[in-house]
């Protein structure tokens, strides 16, 4: 196997949530928890979730923007190939470690292109210095040389030399981010994170941006970190697809695999909104309920467990797989207080008629998408037994009868790795039993 | 090995340049060294080697002398040139732009227009017109084109008519109950007012810009020590201090100009810590991180250019507060007395007023223009550097 440009190994960062007089550590936001991938030179490696799954801070500490609370970032650019860890389990090339020299060198083989092209340009400073303060920055002094340069690029990138002295408010969001290109590319970087580098753009500027960068990368032989919650873009140029929820990944491999044999319910989940131009085609659409948890808190075992259309029944229990969400859900909301009785005994008089008990649960019912009977007996008369609470107005006591009798093994064990294909992965429950993932070569 | 360098990205060779030294000053830096080091030297010449009473250009004949204020006023006039119009020149795009919305302020561009004339006045009057000279024959004269009753001045120097002593363009201003000329000693007040505009403006903006800047990126318990010890520059009775200077030590224009500008730049400190704050936020300071470039790096070529507007704006704004705190001080009498600020002026006519106002009135509608001018000059920079106005017009 040919060394990878860039391999992150157990990447976490957390940020501290402090509180009282003395600045107490009380708990952490936990955005990136222990993330692990590799890309190899001249491959492209999409990073797709949701906003606020972590992709953003990933980004950010794989470049030490902001430093990791731990795990190893080895890049193995910049003519630092080959290196082998040292005796005492360190990698020399684990930039977490850098000192400020390998740090500045660092950034001459990783460079990164930002979300929003009217915040990343400075609007002060006309284009042709910002994409030239990098040059400076590096011991360019010769001003001449500088402007030559960047004017190539500029040239390069489909602008035109004379752009140089010209000020970001006077391009369009779209020549914003080719000249964002060209000041990433400006030092001849091995790696580029883009971080949603079109997400602000119109969809036919994303193509040329998209066809651009795939141009660059073809030509100088760039690896590419991208990052988008937009599947169709991932699609279309990554050569490989790392899912992240909630500052994990949950399933990484080849883009075409992972398009046509997503594993990870959560995967189907993000596959399935994308829109298919086919009027006639079903619409498969997974509705993913509830919020994306906090990361300050994050529910245990599979994290996904809260959300999941997939979710494990324990062994025993075989009910409509519609229902053991719905039970869940129902559970879940019970114990936070959630459920008002009040609103939905309102909710069913404003049909009209005066609310009979089995209205207001038959209405709960439909409210979580759970059918009139459960198919278990048990299951059924534990649900009856906390409706009848609830309806009382003993909402705890009825979230303890259903949190003792209703729960998923998903909440309690946290999945590993199974591999399904060379080079694809995915932490899911429903997979274990498959081979697991051997560790990775770095790993030893 | 080829002499022209490569001058594409992909070929720089950067393990040799990034050795090569990262001394790299800037045209401002370098011409403001240049003008600066005669200065310091002629400084110190002055300091050493003259006598107290020997003006400072008697070696070349000049009967002139250079007093300390006076080396500080050309030290911030070389700032003011490298740092602020030669970049404008160098930036022609921006300085376009700029002007363009300016301009758009009627009575801003005849401010600046009212600012200039006191400015060039004050640079140049001093240096083709003599001092006002005492001629006690010829106290009081009426300004051109007005007439006052023949017994009030001692000879009148125009024709008398009809027993009222007429003005004459040889004093278009007057004189004063000493024969001094109002239009010179306006002249040399200039000199005064644009030093105190230029010497608080550059002590305030200096200390303001650093000790804000530091603080918003020490973050932490520094900055809470360093936003506490503003709560206590800005909460400190200036006046008092400068009174108790003043019968300690007797006071100058030197002493009022150093200590209340030390003690006003908790204001600007303020400001630029939020606007600081506000502006490390933003995603090209990222950028600029992520390009290698040191905190200095990214504070001088980003944060402060970035705040440098509002910046503007505030010291515009300033002013005007000094320029009237000076002038009543002397008219409280307690400025010093030697200094031809018009608020000297001012005070010296008060006891005239009934029969000879014109020694107050000039002066006063001087300062009093001035003063206006300065803040419709402030409300226009705001208007015309407003980053946030400019996003909307882009």
């Amino acid at each position: 196997m040919t060394e990878p440009l860039l391999s992150v190994r157990d990447l976490k960062k957390h940020y501290p949530i402090r509180k009282g007089i003395f600045n107490r550590q009380v708990g952490a936001a936990r955005a990136v928890d222990g993330i692990s991938f590799d890309i190899a030179p001249g491959e492209t490696l999409g990073l797709v979730g949701e906003s606020g799954c972590g992709k953003s801070t990933a980004a950010s500490s794989v470049i030490h923007l902001e430093e990791p609370t731990s795990g190893e970032v080895i890049f193995n650019g910049n003519g630092r190939e080959g290196a082998t860890r040292d005796p005492d389990g360190t990698h020399p090339n684990d930039v977490t470690a850098f000192d400020d020299d390998e740090l500045m060198e660092f950034r001459r083989g990783a460079q990164m292109i930002f979300q929003d092209p009217s915040s990343s340009f400075d609007p002060r400073m006309s284009v042709g210095n910002a994409v030239g303060e990098l040059l400076k920055v590096h011991g360019m002094s010769d001003r001449h040389r500088r402007r030559a340069i960047v004017e190539d690029l500029l040239e390069r990138v489909g602008l035109s030399a004379n752009d140089f002295d010209r000020y970001p408010h006077e391009f369009s969001g779209g020549q914003k981010q080719r000249i964002a290109l060209a000041r990433a590319l400006v030092l001849n970087p091995d790696l580029i994170i883009a971080d949603e580098p079109v997400s602000a753009l119109d969809v036919s500027i994303q193509a040329e941006i998209l066809s651009l960068i795939d141009d660059f990368q073809e030509e100088f032989g760039l690896s590419l970190l991208f990052i988008s919650h937009d599947m169709s873009v991932i699609r279309q140029i990554c050569d490989r697809v790392a899912v992240m929820y909630l500052g994990e990944i949950v399933e990484i491999g080849p883009v075409e695999e992972i398009f046509t044999d997503p594993q990870h319910p959560y995967t189907e989940a993000l596959l399935s909104s994308i829109p298919t131009p086919d009027p006639r085609a079903s619409v498969g659409g997974i509705e993913l309920k509830g919020t994306v948890p906090s990361p300050t808190n994050p529910p245990s075992g599979c994290r996904f467990h809260t959300r999941c259309h997939k979710v494990i029944q324990p062994e025993g229990v075989e009910v409509d797989q519609d229902d053991w969400r719905g039970l869940l859900n129902f559970r879940d909301n019970v114990n936070a207080g959630e459920v008002d009785v009040e609103q939905v005994r309102e909710n069913v008089a404003a049909g009209g008629t005066d609310p009979t008990e089995s209205e207001v649960r038959a209405e709960i019912r439909r409210e979580f998408d759970i059918s009139e009977t459960v198919d278990d007996p048990d299951l059924e008369r534990t649900l009856s037994e906390a409706l009848d609470l609830l309806i009382e107005g003993e909402s705890e006591r009825a979230g303890t009868v259903l949190s003792d009798a209703i729960t998923t093994p998903c909440a309690q064990r946290q999945p590993d790795r199974t591999v399904h294909a060379p080079d694809h992965e995915s932490a899911c429950l429903r997979h274990e039993g498959r081979a697991a993932a051997e560790p990775s070569p770095a790993d030893d | 090995m080829a002499t022209e360098e490569s001058e594409r990205f992909d070929q720089v060779d950067w393990n040799d340049l990034s050795r090569s030294g990262r001394f790299d000053l800037s045209i401002n830096s370098l011409g403001m060294l240049l003008t600066t080091l005669p200065l310091a030297l002629l400084g110190v010449y002055d300091w050493q080697f003259t006598g107290r009473r020997t003006p400072t250009f008697e070696f070349i004949g000049l009967d002139r002398g250079l007093e300390t204020i006076d080396f500080f006023f050309i030290f911030t006039l070389l700032l003011a040139f490298w740092y602020l119009v030669v970049p404008l020149y160098q930036n022609p795009r921006m300085t376009r732009y700029y002007w363009k919305e300016f301009k758009r302020n009627r009575p801003a561009v005849v401010s600046l227009g009212w600012l200039a004339i006191v400015f060039v006045g004050g640079l140049f009057g001093p240096l083709i017109m003599d001092p006002p000279q005492q001629e006690l024959l010829i106290a009081y004269q009426p300004p051109v084109f007005t007439s006052v009753v023949d017994t009030t001045p001692a000879t009148c120097v125009g024709e008398v008519v009809s027993g009222q002593c007429q003005g004459t363009w040889q004093h278009p201003l007057g004189t004063t109950q000493g024969g001094k000329d109002v239009f010179t000693m306006i002249v040399y007040g200039m000199t005064i007012s644009m030093q105190i505009a230029f010497i608080t403006t550059t002590i305030v903006a200096v200390i303001g810009v650093t000790f804000g800047t530091l603080s918003a990126y020490a973050g932490g318990w520094v900055d809470e020590v360093m936003m506490r010890f503003v709560d206590i520059i800005l909460s400190f009775p200036t006046f008092l201090m400068f009174l108790l200077i003043l019968y300690i030590y007797g006071g100058g224009l030197g002493m009022f100009i150093v200590v209340f500008s030390l003690f006003a730049w908790g204001g600007m400190a303020r400001y630029v810590r939020s606007k600081s704050l506000s502006i490390s936020e933003e995603e090209f300071i990222k950028a600029s991180r992520i390009s290698g470039a040191s905190t200095y790096q990214v504070i001088r070529g980003h944060v402060v250019p970035n705040a440098a507007s509002s910046i503007i704006t505030n010291l515009t704004l300033l002013i005007p507060g000094f320029l009237l705190f000076e002038a009543q001080l002397a008219f409280l009498g307690i400025g010093d007395s030697a200094v031809p600020s018009w608020g000297q002026l001012i005070s010296a006519g008060r006891s005239d007023l009934s029969f000879a106002p014109w020694i107050v009135l000039a002066p006063g509608i001087v300062l009093f223009l001035t003063i206006l001018a300065f803040n419709f000059l402030g409300d226009a920079l705001l208007d015309a550097l407003n980053p946030e106005a400019e996003a909307e017009n882009a």
